[in-house]
């Protein structure tokens, strides 16, 4: 098996994850070089929503840097605001929301506003919502990437930025006035997560190879639930990482970045 | 009214606490900024016809930025932000400033970092707004250092939150029905409010709308009338100067208004929405400009790293110097381009790939 980085495998579990003749509303960095792979392999008509206004670009600049890069509006097919991008998403044409955070609560609902402290006197105080509560409000299916730490997956938020499944509640988002159905996977580099229909509750699906049910659950603050169907995740090959690698993401940018110790 | 509102209940599933949503539905809402009826009269007051808008950054800002006032930043994050005017407000100095913003990095950091300096030249008191960072190059170092020192007070909404509050003031109307915000902590903390909506009988969350005083946008082209053509991202830029009682557009080009009238639905801004019109080219930098050029990474590492250096041991001779150097020493935008070496200014062009744009 090829030796690849924990942010390449991350990037290729998202891109598994997106279906073709699909919209994809990406965030920085890994969503947009996960796009940019599952469009060069098994979703040749996925397109792109940036959020500063463009639908369908072609990112033959390289990767943009930023959502309001000018290379996210190479060759786009649609190009206005914000508002434009997000009433596309409010009308229900973007498929998968996909965002990243600091903290995630076991019914998927995510914190990008603090740490510690608290709203008013913040302890570590993040950029805010940005666009993310609005993509996992109402695009239809929300894909997260988060770092799988304790302190990252805990059982109570300091601050719900973007909703999820709410307290867990079947009828929470209805109530919140949000239209899509919620968060959909969660993306790590040595778990695939999803949400059981029943309990809205996240569920472990997929794990590194060689790594146990046992040893995610180490890493997550609350109760894990595992799906009877566990299996180990699907490792890029030599040909995807050097799509990653050559293609998507030739400068490191996002690939190569050092893991938090 | 208050029959209608609800709440979707999701205090349960943080650790906020109710002194920090107590103010939710406790104080009478006001605009932070002018009223729609204010906003109404502002408009109304204009001369509306074609005249020449073209004046400099200096006399723009003299005769509209004004202590107090809610400052509308158009632009998103790195991306076509009015860097010039911002140098320019920051050297003339205004204080109790309300911002109002979607997504900024410099530029907000640029007024923070003057707060920081000297706040009886510069002074912020609170910011609506959905984000404030430099995404890849990192977290904002000053925004961090003003909440932490409780210095701002915030009113947080998504992205989308931000536009549509613009774009509500844009339409002219008081309010607007979002589909987010809802069932988030947001919905505790801003001052939205959740209703049953009359026809649905659905819950739906209402977001206030934003009328900034004055709105600062900077465009690719426009005619010396202001009338406005944005290429690549809108941002919320027309939305914002449509919404501000007053706005002061840069833009990288003067073209001629026979242009304007022969693709006249290329234009984003009409005139009577702009009160000041300055031809500053690189009038973004070291943000983008989609057509002109790319952004200067490290310009804006520079500028972070100056911060991040302030906020981590409280010392301010570096950020002092920078301001010294690059804003209170330089007379106008262009000396501070002057400062940058020609080689890297054409760079940045090549870097932006001869972006297509229609200036005929």
């Amino acid at each position: 098996m090829a030796e690849y980085g924990p942010f390449e495998m991350i990037a290729y579990t998202g891109s598994r994850v997106l279906e073709d003749e699909t919209i994809v509303f990406v965030g920085t960095g890994l969503p947009i070089i996960a796009s940019m792979h599952a469009q060069l392999t098994h979703a040749p008509n996925l397109n792109m929503i940036f959020e500063a206004g463009s639908l369908g670009a072609v990112l033959e600049q390289g990767l943009p840097l930023s959502v309001g890069d000018t290379r996210a509006f190479r060759k786009a097919v649609y190009a206005k605001g914000l508002c434009g991008a997000f009433e596309l998403t409010q009308r229900g044409y973007a498929d998968y929301a996909f965002i990243g955070g600091a903290q995630i609560d076991k019914f998927g609902n995510i914190n990008s506003h603090f740490e510690g402290g608290n709203y008013l006197k913040p302890g570590v105080r993040f950029p805010g919502s940005g666009g993310a509560g609005a993509m996992a409000a109402n695009c239809e299916k929300t894909i997260a990437i988060m770092a799988l730490e304790k302190r990252r997956f805990v059982e109570r938020l300091d601050f719900v930025t973007s909703i999820g499944f709410g307290d867990g509640e079947p009828d929470y988002r209805r109530k919140a006035g949000v239209m899509g159905s919620g968060p959909y996977r969660v993306i790590t580099n040595q778990a695939l997560f999803g949400f059981d229909e029943e309990t809205r509750r996240m569920t472990l699906l997929e794990v590194l190879p060689g790594k146990t049910a046992e040893d995610i659950q180490e890493l997550v603050s609350f109760e894990l639930l595992i799906s009877p169907d566990l299996t180990d995740m699907k490792e890029p090959s030599e040909d995807d990482l050097k799509l990653l690698r050559e293609e998507c993401d030739p400068e490191g940018y996002f690939l190569k970045r050092k893991v938090a110790k | 009214m208050d029959k209608l509102m609800k709440s979707s209940d999701i205090r349960n599933i943080t650790g906020l606490q109710p002194d920090e949503i107590k103010k939710k539905g406790q104080e009478p809402f006001e605009y932070w900024g002018p009223t729609p009826f204010e906003a109404r009269k502002a408009a109304v007051a204009k001369e509306k016809g074609l005249h020449d808008k073209r004046t400099t950054l200096k006399e723009a800002v003299d005769k509209y930025i004004k202590d107090g006032i809610n400052l509308g930043i158009g632009g998103f994050v790195n991306t076509r932000v009015p860097v010039a005017a911002i140098h320019e407000i920051i050297r003339k100095g205004v204080k109790d400033l309300t911002l109002s913003f979607q997504s900024q990095s410099l530029c907000a950091e640029l007024l923070a970092g003057a707060m920081i300096i000297d706040p009886d030249h510069v002074s912020i008191k609170r910011v609506e707004l959905a984000w404030w960072g430099y995404e890849v190059i990192g977290i904002a170092p000053l925004f961090r250092y003003l909440l932490s020192e409780e210095m701002i007070q915030l009113d947080d909404y998504t992205n989308y939150g931000m536009s549509v509050r613009f774009k509500a003031a844009a339409m002219g109307i008081p309010f607007i029905p979002t589909r987010d915000h809802g069932g988030s902590d947001m919905e505790l903390v801003n001052r939205g409010r959740m209703i049953e909506c009359p026809f649905t009988k659905e819950d739906v969350y209402l977001v206030p709308a934003c009328h900034p005083d004055v709105g600062l946008v900077h465009v690719p082209v426009a005619d010396m009338y202001g009338n406005s053509r944005i290429f690549g991202a809108h941002c919320t830029c027309p939305e914002i100067a449509v919404a501000a009682a007053h706005t002061i557009v840069t833009t990288e080009q003067i073209i001629p208004t026979d242009n304007i009238r022969k693709y006249p639905n290329l234009t984003e801004i009409p005139y009577p929405a702009v009160d000041a019109l300055i031809e500053q080219p690189f009038g973004g930098y070291p943000g983008a400009c989609y057509g002109y050029y790319w952004f200067d990474m490290p310009e804006f590492q520079e500028f972070r790293g100056i911060s991040d250096e302030f906020r981590k041991t409280g010392n301010k001779d570096k950020l002092k110097e920078y301001y010294d150097k690059y804003i209170f020493g330089c007379e106008t935008f262009d000396d501070f381009l002057a400062t940058r070496s020609y080689d890297k200014l054409k760079e940045l062009r090549q870097m932006d790939g001869v972006q297509p744009i229609l200036i005929d």
